[in-house]
């Protein structure tokens, strides 16, 4: 951090912001509730009125529907009204004109009219606030095409996309968490800057699951992260940073690395917004889901209730975040080479009776591998694609305690040696499609198991491998 | 055939010209009469009647400042857009959905005006939601420094909703430059105005938010011009808003998916049909002028009718183009 980095709040961050726009643009105006005089409940908007006049930071009577509505207006003409609703919980009597009319007013008027608006609203809840003062509102909106919907979560990203949001020209609703507005400080450059909606940003890198929050949940996260990383899981932690639109790209290239999600979000559990985001992955990469997608929020409770004791009791915290990801991925054994099993492959089972001497493993090794030739299908890995053919053979060798050996390889063969039980049955890992077990040996002979992705190796192809491998070894 | 109106100019006079009222009022009603027949022929999705409130619109219309001050109508308000500046070409692409509609390119049902280059702001479906948006329009004009009035019309039902309330309420506390103006024809939809609203006379709230009020004869054109010019006046002066309320009645149903015979006799309809504002409209002319603006109003409407149903419907792949800006 440079000698003279300042560091400020998000309640700061977001002043500074809104007073750099009051100066830039001459169309810019705010409208609210208590924003004058008072200077916002949360003193967002402290000091404007005193800098900028009355007719420009407009203390508004108690009409929600009003001051969006009258915004929207403002919008239409060519300002860049600025409209706060003091509760996130009190914008429910101003959806109309959000749901209703802002969102449409380009798509309505085939972009003859526009509506460049910014509402920003005080959400979340960890303060004691109350059914009415503690709602996180962001389900309702980014359901709707046309409207932007921004949620910041750290000082520097509340001043940058803020000022974006002023800039862009389509209806944004700006949240702001209110557990964080002054807990949560960093680093924030003076002077006007821009951020760009519709990015998210990695806070943590990790290679064991991702996770993705937002606002105060997001600092939530990366404090479970913290706890997590003291039991071997890494966390790729993700700041959604804006909800609409999401940033689609980021989130699937963090899951196709860590294979494993896990969303955190303060609103309740019932098509909340991590619905959408699971929905998202499973359509773009569940093949490299690990397990299943764990979605850690506030249960479908009533209201946030106040006393502590309750509103403990609902709102996701670090602890459980870190406990329902362990529990999560514990679910499979992670091994060292755990990741390479697959649940979802079909597996088919082919035994032989093969004669074997003593020192046998070399003979079996060869004979597999050259089996492959005749059986490219056994030297492949399955893909929804089509089966994805391995130029050459490398084999896994698993000499179980002795050594679990490489998981690099086209083709797996376990023998267990002095382990080894009779019969055993291989499982097929990810990236093959075929694995072999040697059993125990007794009176010269041993059980030889071989099992395929049923999707890519019939079983009479699995059977004639299997023979052509008894043969070779018995030669 | 040109279907540009004639240019309206804001006279200083108490009166407007006769022979441009009642062509823009016959404008409306031939317009309207063929949108009927269409909608009624399975040749468009739906019609929503203008019929009784041409001395409405066609009033206040005439003492705007064309293109230069704000209008956010009401639905009924055919007359006005035409007299503003929408031809009956553009009302027809609207109509039959095409995608030269510059209303919304086949995005909106008919009737739900919009052209930013006329001014008219674009309308929504559920009433009457743009009545707070003419309001924050009003509050631009202001901040901007122009001298724009912004035009709210809005019917009986529609003044009923809380948004009409908070509205006024806003407008009065900053004297915004606009004007509220209520069209009664004494239904919303089926219900009459006694069960919509407590005090028979909208006006009467005029009092409530501290602006002058006026009542006018909705059925008479020079009046509604008249009291529109008033008021118009009063908010360009600075002083504020104000409340006009034009009593009228609706002669068609609804629109073409309802039945008024479920909520309205036959004869309260005649009764009404005989005070006609189209035909007191051309009472005063002479003669050979009202069969001058007839067949030059025939001329344009057939020619909007059949021009514009010829032509071409939206592009399916634009379907989602101006989702957002």
């Amino acid at each position: 951090m440079p000698e003279d980095a300042r560091v400020i709040n998000i309640v700061e961050a977001i002043r500074e912001s809104l007073a750099e726009e009051l100066a830039r643009d001459p169309r810019v105006v705010l409208l609210g509730e208590d924003i004058g005089q008072l200077g916002g409940v949360f003193r967002a908007t402290d000091g404007l009125i005193t800098r900028f006049g009355a007719d420009r930071v407009i203390d508004m009577p108690m009409s929600e529907l009003g001051i969006v509505g009258v915004a929207v207006g403002l919008a239409m003409r060519g300002m860049r009204p600025i409209a706060e609703i003091q509760f996130a919980d009190f914008i429910h009597a101003a959806t109309d004109h959000l749901i209703g009319e802002a969102s449409k007013i380009s798509y309505r008027s085939a972009g003859d009219w526009k509506c460049p608006l910014v509402v920003r609203t005080a959400y979340g809840g960890g303060l004691r606030g109350g059914p009415y003062h503690s709602q996180s509102v962001e389900a309702y909106y980014t359901h709707v095409p046309g409207l932007k919907v921004v949620a910041p979560s750290f000082p520097a990203d509340a001043k940058g996309l803020l000022a974006a949001s002023v800039l862009d020209p389509n209806p944004v609703l700006f949240l702001e968490h209110k557990a964080i507005y002054r807990s949560v400080m960093g680093v924030v450059p003076e002077g006007y800057y821009l951020d760009e909606l519709g990015t998210a940003r990695r806070v943590r890198g990790g290679d064991s699951i991702t996770v993705l929050a937002w606002g105060a949940m997001l600092h939530e996260s990366l404090a479970a992260a913290e706890m997590l990383a003291a039991t071997g899981i890494e966390c790729d932690v993700i700041d959604l940073r804006t909800l609409a639109p999401v940033d689609k790209a980021a989130i699937i290239e963090s899951v196709r690395a860590t294979r494993a999600l896990c969303v955190v979000h303060e609103d309740t559990r019932t098509m909340g917004f991590g619905a959408e985001l699971v929905a998202m992955v499973s359509e773009w990469c569940l093949d490299d889901l690990r397990y299943p997608p764990l979605r850690i929020t506030t249960p479908d409770v009533g209201g946030i209730p106040v006393a502590d004791s309750l509103e403990d009791a609902v709102l996701p915290r670090r602890e459980l975040i870190a406990s329902e990801v362990s529990r999560s991925m514990s679910r499979m054994p992670r091994s060292s080479q755990g990741s390479r099993f697959d649940a979802a492959i079909p597996v088919a089972t082919s035994v032989v009776s093969v004669r074997m001497p003593e020192a046998h493993l070399e003979r079996v090794l060869a004979a597999i591998e050259e089996a492959c030739e005749a059986f490219p299908e056994c030297n492949a890995e399955f893909t929804w694609a089509g089966i994805r053919y391995h130029p050459t053979v490398k084999i896994d060798l698993d000499l179980g305690s002795r050594s679990p050996g490489s998981t690099s390889g086209t083709v797996t063969v376990s023998d267990y040696g002095a382990d080894a039980t009779v019969l055993g049955l291989p499982a097929v890992r990810r990236g093959q499609t075929a694995a072999f077990r040697i059993g125990a040996v007794r009176s010269g002979s041993a059980l030889l198991a071989l099992s395929v992705d049923h999707r890519a190796v019939d079983g009479g192809a699995a059977g004639r491998f299997l023979e052509l491998v008894k043969t070779k070894v018995e030669q | 055939v040109t279907s540009e109106p004639r240019s309206v100019e804001n006279p200083s006079g108490e009166s407007v010209d006769p022979w441009i009222a009642y062509r823009s009022m016959l404008l409306a009603r031939r317009l309207d009469d063929e949108m009927w027949r269409l909608a009624r022929a399975g040749q468009a999705h739906f019609a929503v009647p203008c019929a009784g409130h041409e001395a409405v619109a066609a009033g206040y219309a005439l003492a705007l400042r064309r293109g230069h001050d704000f209008v956010a109508p009401h639905y009924r308000d055919l007359a006005a857009m035409l007299v503003l500046g929408l031809t009956p070409r553009d009302v027809m692409l609207h109509f039959f959905a095409r995608d030269a509609d510059p209303c919304s390119r086949g995005r909106q049902p008919y009737a739900h005006w919009g052209s930013a280059r006329w001014r008219i702001v674009t309308l929504q479906g559920p009433q009457p939601n743009h009545v707070s948006h003419g309001v924050g329009i009003a509050w631009g004009s202001r901040l901007l420094g122009e001298d724009s009035v912004t035009w709210i019309s809005f019917g009986d039902g529609g003044a009923q909703k809380g948004e009409v309330h908070e509205a006024m309420n806003i407008a009065a506390i900053h004297r915004l430059p606009c004007v509220f103006f209520v069209e009664t024809n004494g239904y919303t939809q089926s219900v009459p105005l006694s069960l919509e609203s407590s005090q028979p006379d909208i006006v009467a709230r005029a009092g409530a938010y501290s602006m002058p009020g006026w009542t006018v004869d909705g059925l008479d054109v020079q009046a509604v011009y008249r009291v529109s010019v008033d008021a118009v006046a009063y908010a360009r002066s600075g002083a504020g808003p104000c409340l006009v309320e034009a009593k009228c009645y609706r002669y068609r149903p609804n629109t073409s998916n309802d039945d008024d015979s479920r909520y309205r006799s036959a004869s309260e309809v005649e009764i009404w049909r005989a005070l006609d504002p189209v035909l007191k409209a051309r009472a005063v002319l002479p003669l050979a002028d009202a069969i001058e603006v007839e067949h030059q109003v025939q001329l344009l409407v057939t020619d909007a009718v059949e021009w514009a149903q010829a032509q071409p419907s939206p592009d399916p792949s634009t379907v989602m183009e101006h989702t957002y800006a």
